[in-house]
């Protein structure tokens, strides 16, 4: 094996490792995990592998292909944060709401500058 | 007038103008709530001195989640009618009466104010903006089906039964299309009414920019593909 096969597929394993120990998720996740590492690891210890892979699909060099493939998941990943983010943002939104109407202020009867804090009067 | 008409004045950094338009308020005798957007200036202690209810978000989110607070804490306090105004002095308070009438004799559940029904107040928009408006009115109306003459005008009505049933989830400006959006989706009926508005060149100031329909029409984008 040459080092950069030999420097990838530790990283690919110390990855995998980190993944199982910090992230916990479905079975399912962790089945296609596994296939990806798998799959990883066979494509550096037998790099003629995916060009030959590649070439069936009609791309002309493995590396080529595996860049292509990676530009697509990258983009399915852009897109599951983006959605998360816009999830994250909608529930920020109910709790700012939440702790806004908590605090309210009500100075109707209270005259100048006095405060009353929390002053909801019930649900009407 | 009634104090279950309830006027919801959203207001990011409004301090040089959020007095006057709230005093010009009051003399309607409705119930004011401010929803003080996260201001960085004084806006907030302003507040203090003036019969109204105030409502503080901690972060700043936007103007559609700004009147959202708003409309969810008239309602917690029985609202019957929601009206909505900008804190920058645009609109009237004189108007109030006519923009609430349809909801009060029940012909409409929500009345959407228009700068296009009267001469007088088309003559007041810069034709620049008038041209902006119109196209927005294209889009809304190819969009959500809504055909109005006027497109982003903050003043609106909503019937108690209409505020439940509507809830803005574009927290940004895009919300004058999202809730033409939910009227369509929940049949509410709707009317428009003529308003006047004034710009000053405060008000310009605070307003929206041109480029920023750019922005609002991505985030309606957005919007329908992640729910």
């Amino acid at each position: 094996m040459t080092p950069i096969q030999i420097i990838l597929v530790v990283l690919l394993v110390i990855g995998a490792a980190l993944y199982f120990s910090k992230l916990r998720s479905l079975l399912l996740d962790r089945l296609l995990v596994v296939a990806l590492i798998g799959l990883a690891i066979a494509m550096i210890v037998k790099p003629g592998l995916t060009t030959r892979v590649a070439n069936w699909v009609g791309v002309g060099r493995g590396v080529d292909l595996i860049f292509y493939l990676t530009l697509v998941g990258l983009s399915f990943v852009l897109l599951i944060l983006y959605s998360e983010v816009r999830t994250l943002q909608s529930r920020l939104t109910e709790l700012t709401r939440a702790v806004a109407i908590a605090n309210s202020r009500n100075t109707h009867d209270s005259g100048h500058r006095v405060e009353e804090e929390r002053t909801m009067e019930g649900n009407v | 007038m009634d104090k279950s008409i309830f006027i919801v004045v959203p207001a990011y950094n409004e301090a040089a103008a959020i007095r006057s338009t709230i005093e010009e308020l009051t003399d309607c005798g409705c119930s004011i709530v401010v929803v003080d957007d996260g201001s960085v200036d004084n806006t907030w202690s302003i507040l203090k001195d003036e019969p109204l209810y105030a409502v503080r978000h901690p972060i700043n989110l936007g103007q559609g989640a700004a009147l959202q607070t708003g409309m969810t804490f008239a309602l917690e306090l029985g609202a019957k009618v929601i009206v909505h105004f900008d804190a920058d002095g645009q609109h009237t308070a004189m108007d109030i009466n006519s923009i609430v009438e349809p909801i009060l004799s029940g012909h409409a559940d929500v009345v959407l104010g228009s700068r296009f029904l009267r001469k007088a107040d088309r003559a007041i928009v810069p034709p620049s903006r008038r041209l902006l408006l119109k196209l927005a009115v294209l889009f809304n109306g190819c969009l959500t089906g809504i055909w109005l003459t006027d497109a982003h005008n903050g003043f609106r009505a909503l019937s108690r039964s209409a505020a439940q049933k509507i809830m803005i989830r574009e927290n940004h400006f895009a919300h004058a299309s999202d809730i033409l959006t939910q009227i369509r989706r929940h049949r509410l009926r709707y009317v428009e009414r003529p308003t006047r508005i004034t710009y000053s060149t405060y008000s310009l100031g605070k307003g929206q920019r041109a480029w920023n329909a750019f922005n609002i029409v991505i985030d309606l984008f957005l919007g329908r593909i992640f729910k």
